[in-house]
């Protein structure tokens, strides 16, 4: 269906199914990078490549080099060509389109460079990482010596990652693999009050201020209702008043009002 | 240009001190995911709702354990995982210094044991996920007492066969007590 | 959903229709109360669609195809129109091709507008538009096989990856200047912002004669992805990813078309917060584009400027929704946070300290004698081929027209909030940054004034059903225009068809003609002023036909000339 693969291409290389592979570095320029990186007392000049994002990293890194949190205190300056370039910052999934512009600028830069993987997309493909017209990220076609996650990174762990290329700051994320404890046991929360009563607080609360407030929220309610001596009536009332923010109010109330309708039964 | 200058004066030193101080986020700032272990019952909710498939969970047979693994550079810190886990051990922290060198390091995982049928002896559970709806029930008012959980260390085919033969011995007798 | 009779608003449109074509309409079908489709006759399809779109006040939002092979043996094309004559609404002109004769008439020749979601379907469903002259593909990229149609339902599966059938970029640019003119092709790469496009100059010395873009460098198969690995509520998330600046009103878009197709009654409290929401994007788009807007006229300054202060408005996302650019904040049904005191307080604060700071800004930026000299009467883009093409956003708004969705066809919380339209009869970039300049202050007091009057009750809906085989539009104003989006439920908790349309996808057609006849030094802020998801380049190939001969120069070359204009590369 596809006819004959130009499988010779060196600048593209692919496997033998004709799907492309990533580029590899020599020996000889690895250590040029690693002495690049142990002696680098220069500005370090960075090259943009966009694999085909949805332009939120584009737009963070552009926030990471204006005033507020201002990247070229420490050197690191956007320039306009892979010619330029110390670090290639890759972005995006890697669109079948934008495949072979991406490796033409990664020939393009100067050895010894960088090369960045930066945001979800870069780092693995993101939440694109099996369609079929990307490649699933930047280290499909290209050698990549870091990883900036986020969707996408904030300036300032962009700040943190460029850093962390230069060997300026150290990494601080390790891979961790937990294994079950004998004794390990979940908690059931507020053990004291019904289950059927805890969903349904739980619920409303979530519905009326959202998974993160709301869980809060009834935290606060199902550990006032099982922890007073006093009657949940009395308990909310004093809990009210001078309570600052009406929302808050507006939503205990309306767990107050189930929670007492399951007392009256 | 006289407004530009007054604009500039104004505006004094914009930068934030950030790496050299700490950078403050918002208090629902989206970080990363922090997985409590312990509290972990390996049901799946959050491999399910992730939009990303940054959360996956494989099945080990062989040596009756789970595997949840999260993988933080395809991660797009929505916190669906914290809002659909029933156990609360899943939260985002305001953690975003994630860079790395190596790729390994942006994996996350956590291994757990899997209950073993007790009738056929095949793993078809969590353990946890198990004492988990044992202490549900509890909180709902029923009687479950640790004695009953060979009961419920039975997986659904074997119950269903179970219930099936009950119900064919419960048949024929009283088919017998008619005659 | 079941509309009755009273409700209904277009009926008169349909009544038209009928009146006009009588047997040529099949069927009328009612989604909501002013949306209703309408299948005709294949034949009659490009009458149908000029006469709703010239004769009645009709603007093309959206055109795609289906396969609904599995439903009714059939493709599906669906042109949908936006009514914005003396009754608003949304007709949708839908008409059936055959399995075995998979072809449809071009509705191009008659509306414009109609240009790329032909392509488009061609290239996707593999539906040939008989006489659309353009026959170039326009999504799937070069290196994909012939005869692969990605959003046929028995094609292949969404993560189905055939081997680049090549390595070589194989578009051909179309010049219709008639006289010799060189060539200079920008991008994809490029240094500025955003999104890889390439785009063609023609041009015949410093003057631009046509221009001609190859875009798409980004298509990833989301429409596909959509259909099959995610279930409704992740798709609020993918959504989110369509655009990095807007993805917040795609997101709304999406949600909304699910809601409209099910007849959900999203809670008040949750249509206002995305209402806030949506204003917050709002707010830091357009200090983002008056910024560009700065550094193509060479005012870098005034740039840095505005993103200082755009990074108020990204910390109100942060506070309001957790993150700075992908706000996730949308389920079916609702959003997924709640505005409490602390956060209205807050961001109160940073509204007012954003007025104050932008009031500066811009009148700082209208008093530079610079931008008024580079960009007034610069990019223009005519009333007529502005009607013609249907664009959308501060593009056509500078324009004359009064488009904008949140006032057409009100959505979310929009019809109870104060804001006007804001247009311009310039035409021309000047009008833009000064249609934008005032949207910013609205979106502030649309802020002010949702989050003083927050309706009481839940943010979310819970409890529904999805029902098969149901379907509706959904569509937000993005800071660039509208988004408009068409989902069709499926029978397995997934969707049968998700169509998105970014505003750019409508803003990039009349392009060329904005181009033509401006100078060179003016592309990149002419670019600019659509506020795309943009291009501009890495780098820029001077094609001499005449002469044949190439010369390449940087991008940086053409981006400084533009702000200098001294010194020209194409000398």
């Amino acid at each position: 269906m596809n006819g004959p693969l130009p499988l010779s291409n060196p600048m593209a290389p692919r496997d033998e199914r004709g799907m492309p592979v990533p580029l590899t570095e020599s020996e000889h320029i690895a250590a040029l990078k690693g002495k690049l990186l142990k002696d680098i007392q220069r500005s370090a000049y960075v090259y943009r490549v966009d694999c085909g994002g949805c332009n939120g990293c584009e737009i963070e890194i552009f926030a990471a080099i204006t005033p507020v949190f201002d990247a070229e205190r420490f050197g690191i300056k956007v320039v306009a060509s892979p010619r330029h370039a110390d670090i290639l910052l890759f972005t995006g999934a890697v669109t079948r389109a934008m495949r072979m512009p991406a490796l033409r600028a990664w020939q393009a830069a100067p050895d010894p460079k960088i090369s960045v993987s930066y945001g979800a997309c870069g780092c693995s493909g993101g939440i694109f990482h099996d369609l079929y017209c990307v490649w699933g990220g930047s280290d499909k076609i290209v050698p990549v010596d870091v990883y900036i996650p986020g969707c996408p990174p904030t300036p300032a762990a962009t700040l943190y990652g460029f850093a962390m290329a230069l060997g300026l700051l150290d990494q601080k994320l390790k891979g961790t693999h937990q294994i079950e404890g004998e004794a390990d046991r979940a908690v059931v929360a507020h053990p004291a009050i019904a289950l059927d009563v805890r969903v349904e607080i739980e619920r409303e609360a979530r519905r009326l201020a959202g998974y993160r407030a709301g869980r809060l929220i009834a935290d606060e309610f199902l550990t006032l209702a099982s922890e007073t001596d006093l009657t949940l009536d009395e308990c909310m009332k004093r809990r009210l008043s001078g309570e600052e923010d009406p929302r808050l109010a507006e939503i205990l109330t309306r767990l107050w009002d189930i929670g007492a309708g399951v007392a009256r039964g | 240009m006289l407004k530009l200058f007054k604009i500039i004066a104004d505006a004094g030193e914009a930068t934030a001190k950030y790496p050299f101080a700490p950078f403050p986020v918002s208090p629902g700032f989206r970080g990363k995911p922090e997985l409590n272990a312990a509290q972990c019952i390996a049901c799946a909710a959050c491999t399910t709702a992730c939009p990303a498939n940054a959360l996956t969970m494989g099945n080990d047979t062989a040596d009756g354990t789970r595997t949840w693994q999260l993988n933080l550079g395809r991660c797009i810190f929505c916190g669906r995982c914290e809002e659909v886990c029933p156990t609360h051990a899943i939260v985002l922290t305001p953690e975003f210094e994630l860079a790395v060198a190596n790729k390994a390091d942006l994996l996350q995982k956590a291994t757990f044991r899997l209950q073993q049928c007790e009738q056929c002896g095949q793993p078809f559970a969590p353990a946890k996920e198990i004492g988990y709806v044992m202490d549900l029930l509890r909180q709902s008012g029923v009687a479950v007492d640790e004695a009953r959980r060979a009961e419920f260390a039975s997986c659904p085919a074997c119950k269903r066969k179970a219930t099936v033969t009950r119900d064919a011995v419960s048949q024929h007798l009283s088919q017998e007590a008619e005659q | 959903m079941s509309v009755s009779e009273q409700t209904k608003v277009g009926q008169n449109y349909v009544d038209g229709l009928r009146e006009r074509f009588g047997a040529a309409i099949l069927e009328t079908e009612w989604q909501t109360a002013d949306q209703v489709t309408v299948t005709v006759k294949l034949g009659s399809l490009p009458d149908v669609v000029e006469w709703l779109y010239y004769q009645q006040g009709g603007w093309l939002s959206v055109l795609f195809g289906n396969d609904e092979r599995p439903l009714n043996g059939h493709f599906a094309v669906y042109y949908v129109l936006s009514m914005e004559g003396l009754v608003k609404s949304w007709v949708v002109v839908r008409a059936l091709v055959e399995e075995h004769r998979p072809e449809f008439p071009s509705v191009t020749p008659r509306v414009p507008a109609a240009v790329w979601g032909e392509r488009e379907i061609r290239d996707m469903y593999g539906l040939v538009p008989v006489g659309l002259p353009d026959e170039r593909r326009l999504v799937l990229p070069d290196d994909w096989p012939e005869d692969l149609h990605p959003l046929r339902k028995d094609a292949m599966a969404y993560n189905q990856r055939p081997a680049p059938t090549t390595d070589d970029e194989t578009y051909t640019f179309v010049n219709e200047a008639s006289g010799s003119t060189r060539d200079v092709p920008l991008g994809p790469l490029h240094i500025t912002s955003d999104e890889p496009g390439h785009f063609r100059l023609f041009v015949d010395g410093e003057d631009i004669v046509d221009a001609d873009y190859r875009m798409f460098y980004v298509h990833r198969g989301m429409e596909k992805l959509a259909e099959t690995r995610m279930g409704y509520d992740e798709v609020t998330f993918l959504s989110d990813r369509v655009c990095g600046i807007c993805g917040f009103t795609h997101s709304v878009a999406y949600s909304s078309a699910v809601e409209n197709a099910l007849g959900l009654a999203v809670p008040a409290r949750a249509q206002a917060i995305r209402s806030v929401f949506l204003e917050v994007e709002r707010l830091h788009s357009h200090l983002l584009n008056l910024g560009l807007a700065s550094h193509f006229v060479g005012f870098d300054t005034g740039f840095m400027q505005f993103f200082r202060v755009r990074e108020k408005a990204m910390t109100m996302a942060e506070l309001l929704t957790g993150a700075r650019k992908t706000y996730g904040m949308n389920l079916i049904g609702g959003v997924r946070r709640d505005i409490m005191k602390d956060e209205r307080t807050r961001t109160l604060k940073l509204v007012a300290e954003l007025r104050a700071e932008t009031t500066q800004l811009i009148d700082m930026l209208l008093s530079t004698p610079n931008l008024r000299e580079r960009t007034a009467g610069v990019g223009v883009l005519s009333k007529q081929v502005a009607r013609d093409y249907s664009p959308v956003g501060p593009l056509v708004r500078a324009s004359g027209f009064k488009r904008d969705v949140r006032d057409l066809h009100a959505y979310a919380g929009y019809g109870s909030l104060p804001f006007d339209v804001h247009t311009e009869d310039s035409c021309d970039v000047l009008g833009r940054v000064l249609v934008r300049a005032r949207e910013f202050f609205d979106s502030l007091a649309i802020i002010e004034h949702a989050l003083d009057n927050l309706p009481a009750g839940p943010v979310l809906l819970e409890g529904f059903h999805y029902q098969p085989h149901r379907f509706a539009l959904g569509f937000a104003e993005a800071p660039r225009g509208e988004d408009i989006h068409w989902a069709m439920t499926g029978d397995n908790q997934k969707l049968y068809r998700w169509r998105c349309r970014a505003p750019t996808y409508a803003n990039w057609p009349p392009l060329r003609y904005m181009l033509r006849g401006n100078t060179v030094s003016d592309a990149p802020l002419i670019v600019a002023s659509i506020d795309p998801c943009y291009s501009c380049t890495d780098r820029v190939t001077l094609v001499d036909v005449k002469k044949r001969k190439s010369t390449t120069v940087p991008y940086k070359e053409i981006e400084r000339y533009g702000r200098e204009r001294k010194n020209s590369p194409l000398k």
